[in-house]
């Protein structure tokens, strides 16, 4: 009785893969080499695995893929991309879990435990991609009212920000939780009469934003470059009071407001690599450490990531094939 | 699943038998009383910093720190060797259930499964699971759904390891399960955001951490659904048994243990549940599979994130289904084996497994792949081998449909989510938050001593003393203030449904995988039309409340109202009731106790979604949990879960009425 039965179940997958065949089969017109990557004459050395962490935005996915691509097809590693959350990656980097972070926003209290104190995590030195914090509007809302410009410009039109969640002030739209930030601190410091509403992770904010951009209505809200979705929506600045020496830009440590009363600092962006994978003797780790990469260039494969659903190996490489100048320059 | 999650409430809850003595009268004296005193001194008593104990969070950062210290010292001490084995152990576990199934290839893991389910589960479970590999493969989700089927088993095995024999110990001590409920409450409110990271310092990420962190929430159901088992044996069968002579081992391994078979069984499926309800979470430290994608894709690729929700759904389906007839057909009393009948089966057990082992190798020798391709090529032609894409742009329109603000759905919903912020959620907000803070908590205090009894007040005030002790007593107001709104929408839609499904079998057969998918797929995932469509910041988290509230609210009102006693009705329509009356005057009134267990039920699930709500703009205790992982700070993350735990708790007590207490589960 047994086969009978069995014999009935691979009738059923058979029926299944059927289905599955008919249902979804598109026909090609030609069979496509498929993989003919990595195929150059290059030298490979003994690279062995690497460990890349992607994080959750799409520019970190950008240059993960963009690292990807160069170990494996220059140097014929074997990178696997983990996709942990930002803070304990560097507990993975410190167990040797994960080799490297290509996108870190100064998370210096970690950098003071696990670089500094612990020794098990490495600076792998700048990114060349600069990170910019500020209040941001839509284009249409500057040109409307230049005085915008500036956060002088502000005091007095808060009232134009006003929605259902910000009462009687005007509503100032907080970033990912997650993120360095002041801006309630700023809003006191300024005394504006904002009321800063956290609408929670990026995507979430995002989509707040691009929402009341779309009915063309005014918002100011807490962004920052390089951002894919900068190419995507025409935003302007707003200008903040200029830096002063002592002035702070993480608010996490609360105190007075008046200490936070200044534009964001330009935030490096630092690799940072375990410390078993700096003294590996790796290939992969001299090539890692030598990579740099513009604003511009993350930018725009983010965007065809996000932006465009390009598969993102696809989008690497097509910015590898155009820019192997920089490229060569990192493989020295 | 309609049954089992019917049975997902049992857990949590006792035996729905609360007998509300609630005098509608007098509370409501508490609460003018209450508005008086508003009126009065409106934002005028704050929490008073004297009674705060303001450096608990750096306390505990102190003790995060001391633990990565002493984690990477020269010399670990013992304690970390045992984690250290232990994570070898379920790491060790993970990988070798990945490999095999990647060994069976995509052929075998099918026909495994497949087969396996229909030899101990029958027919129609082997094709439901039939169904939920062909839909993995569909969606171009293979991989990463094996990868989280390997999580889950090893999760789950290890659950039931750990909590089957705690469970039998609590179900055979009444002191013991007294000792430990407190600690299964804990386990299951508090956030796993809260413990990730010490959990990431321990074990470091991947696999294991996923496996652990998964089965601090999936221990307890097993445990207490064991426990319930023992304890329904009755009395009689353990003492005829005791009386026989019978030592105390052989009762329970000849007597309780077989005869709480289904019960058992019953805990391997909620366990399995549980453990996928944390699956999203666990991609957040390594754990690869679908998790991994939902949690990464919200921010780049959303419809791909819904797919892979959608995936999870259909693993949840498929599991449920599987275990539960699994667990109905192998219930010895429904079972009576001749020797020749036990003989047959045996030889269809080795027969399917023999079935299986030539099909992986049949698939093997004919090169199929370890997990299912996204083309299938013959010499002239490749075919694509799923419908991903298809999907995701399908799902990509449905996207973009709602994120149109000039679209027919946003001109309904934007008012609706104004309209909440402004009429119930601000004022109720501003009402707790500028409240003095003794009249809040005497007010709370007075209402659980009307509703439940003196206990239970106590409780309540020292719960509320606690949050305020701990400094975090505006966020937590502002949490109760959309705990409030959104309970006060599940319960009003859940009663009216749940009536509604009561009368009507055929309204009840239609929910059924309505309430499911709600209950088993991530919030994550079905909050994220609710951001585009009710853009205030507090509308989507308490919409994503309400909507993984409303199917336990359903449930129990349904069966409350259907296990009227049918003499009742009867009398009734003898009396020339028509039909309304009978529901109105009889049915309801005699569902009562359901139904505020259903209140109460109702609260719990909701605050279980606050973290949730955190990450979509609902600020307050939920933003400070999620902070904590994300910016690491850690001692404020666990004030705020700790906070939610003491308002779980307390708001407990002011629903739990009278009489439940007494008469719980384990008389």
């Amino acid at each position: 009785m047994g086969s009978s039965r069995i014999r009935g179940v691979i009738a059923a997958l058979a029926l299944a893969a059927a289905m599955t065949v008919a249902a979804c089969g598109e026909k090609k017109e030609e069979t496509p080499a498929s993989s003919d990557s990595g195929g150059a004459a290059t030298a490979k050395e003994d690279c062995g695995q690497v460990t890349l962490n992607e994080q959750a935005w799409a520019g970190s996915t950008a240059n993960t893929y963009i690292a990807k691509a160069v170990l494996e097809d220059e140097l014929g590693c074997q990178v696997e991309i983990t996709k942990i959350a930002e803070i304990p990656v560097f507990q993975a980097m410190a167990d040797g879990e994960v080799d490297a972070v290509l996108e870190d926003w100064q998370h210096t209290d970690e950098y003071k435990k696990y670089i500094e104190e612990a020794g098990t995590v490495v600076d792998g030195g700048p990114l060349g991609v600069e990170g910019h914090i500020g209040w941001f509007i839509p284009k249409y809302l500057m040109d409307a009212n230049p005085e915008f410009a500036s956060w002088e410009g502000l005091k007095g039109n808060e009232e134009m920000f006003k929605t259902a969640e910000s009462g009687d002030q005007g509503m100032f739209l907080g970033g990912d939780p997650s993120y360095v930030q002041k801006d309630k601190e700023l809003i006191k410091a300024l005394d504006l009469n904002f009321k800063h509403v956290t609408a929670g992770a990026e995507p979430a904010q995002v989509a707040r934003w691009t929402q009341l951009y779309k009915q063309e209505k005014p918002v100011i809200f807490y962004w920052y470059t390089p951002q894919f979705y900068n190419q995507q929506y025409e935003l302007a600045e707003v200008e903040l009071p200029e830096r002063t020496p002592d002035c702070k830009d993480d608010a996490k440590s609360g105190g007075n407001p008046e200490q936070y009363k200044c534009a964001y600092d330009v935030t490096v962006i630092e690799k940072l690599f375990s410390k078993k994978f700096a003294d590996s003797g790796s290939p992969a780790y001299d090539v890692l450490k030598n990579m740099e990469l513009t604003n511009e260039d993350q930018e725009a494969v983010a965007k065809a990531i996000a932006g465009d659903k390009e598969d993102p190996e696809k989008a690497a490489q097509d910015w590898i094939a155009e820019n192997q100048d920089t490229v060569q320059a990192w493989l020295g | 699943v309609a049954v089992a999650s019917e049975r997902l409430a049992a857990p949590a809850i006792a035996a729905p038998s609360s007998r509300w003595r609630g005098r509608p009268a007098q509370v409501g004296l508490v609460v003018l009383l209450m508005v008086v005193a508003f009126a009065l001194w409106r934002d005028e008593f704050p929490w008073p910093l004297w009674l705060t104990w303001s450096e608990l969070p750096a306390k505990l950062d102190d003790l995060q720190g001391w633990l990565l210290d002493e984690r990477t010292a020269e010399d670990p001490n013992l304690i970390f060797a045992i984690f250290d084995g232990f994570r070898a152990l379920a790491d060790w576990l993970v990988t070798a259930l990945t490999d095999m199934l990647e060994w069976l290839t995509w052929v075998g893991t099918a026909a495994a499964g497949t087969l396996l389910v229909w030899r101990f589960g029958g027919l129609r479970a082997a094709l439901v699971v039939l169904a939920a590999f062909a839909s993995f493969a569909l969606m171009g989700l293979w991989e990463q759904s094996i990868q989280t089927l390997a999580l889950m088993l090893a999760a789950v095995v290890l659950s039931l390891v750990i909590g089957m024999p705690i469970g039998v110990w609590a179900g055979r001590s009444q002191r013991v399960h007294r000792a430990i409920t407190p600690a299964l409450d804990a386990m299951q409110i508090v956030p796993a955001f809260a413990y990730l990271m010490p959990v990431v310092i321990l074990f470091s990420v991947g696999p294991a951490a996923a496996v652990i962190c998964t089965m601090i929430y999936a221990i307890p159901p097993a445990v207490r659904i064991t426990a319930l088992g023992i304890r329904g044996v009755t009395h009689d069968t353990v003492e005829a048994s005791n009386a026989f002579g019978a030592t105390r081992l052989q009762t329970l391994f000849k007597v309780q243990l077989p005869l709480a078979r289904r019960q058992l069984l019953l805990s391997v499926n909620q366990t399995i549940m549980f453990a996928l309800s944390l699956v999203v979470i666990a991609g957040l430290i390594g754990g690869r599979g679908l998790g991994d994608v939902v949690t990464n894709g919200l921010y780049s690729n959303a419809s791909l994130a819904l797919l892979a929700g959608v995936a999870i759904v259909i693993m949840a389906i498929a599991l449920d289904r599987a275990t539960a007839a699994i667990a109905e057909r192998t219930d010895p009393i429904h079972r009576h084996l001749t020797d020749e009948g036990r003989r047959r089966a045996r030889l269809a057990t080795v027969g399917v497994l023999v079935a299986i082992a030539a099909i992986a190798l049949v698939a093997r020798a004919l090169g199929v792949d370890a997990v299912y391709p996204d083309e299938f090529e013959t010499a002239s032609y490749v075919y694509t081998a799923t419908i991903e894409d298809t999907l995701l742009d399908w799902i990509q329109s449905v996207l973009d449909y709602v994120q149109d603000p000039t679209s027919f759905v946003f001109g309904i919903t934007e008012p609706i989510g104004n309209f909440l912020v402004e009429y119930a959620l601000e004022p109720l907000r501003v009402w707790l938050v500028e409240m003095p803070w003794f009249v809040t908590i005497a007010g709370m205090g007075a209402i659980a001593f009307l509703a439940s009894g003196l206990r239970p007040a106590i409780t309540v005030v020292l719960m509320l003393l606690a949050i305020g002790i701990m400094g975090v007593w505006e966020p937590a107001m502002d949490t109760a203030s959309q705990v409030l709104v959104a309970t006060a929408i599940a319960v009003a839609l859940g009663i009216a449904i749940g009536v509604w499904a009561a009368e009507s079998p055929r309204v009840e057969r239609l929910l059924r995988p309505l309430l499911d998918t709600l209950q088993t797929l991530p919030q994550l995932v079905y909050i994220i039309p609710f951001i585009y469509l009710m853009p205030v910041s507090r509308v989507p988290g308490v919409v994503a409340s309400v909507l993984y509230a409303v199917p336990v609210v359903i449930r129990l009102v349904t069966s409350g109202v259907r296990n009227v006693p049918r003499e009742a009705v009867e009398a009734a329509s003898a009396f020339g009731a028509t039909q309304k009356q009978v529901l109105m005057k009889v049915k309801i009134p005699l569902a009562r106790d359901a139904i505020m267990l259903g209140v109460n039920q109702g609260i719990i699930m909701v605050l279980a979604v606050v973290v949730i709500g955190g990450l979509v703009g609902s600020g307050a205790l939920g933003d400070e949990v999620a902070r904590g992982l994300q910016r690491n700070e850690f001692g404020q993350g666990v004030v705020a879960s700790l906070a939610i735990l003491a308002l779980g708790i307390a708001l407990d007590r002011v629903t739990q009425s009278k009489g439940r207490r007494n008469r719980g589960q384990f008389r």
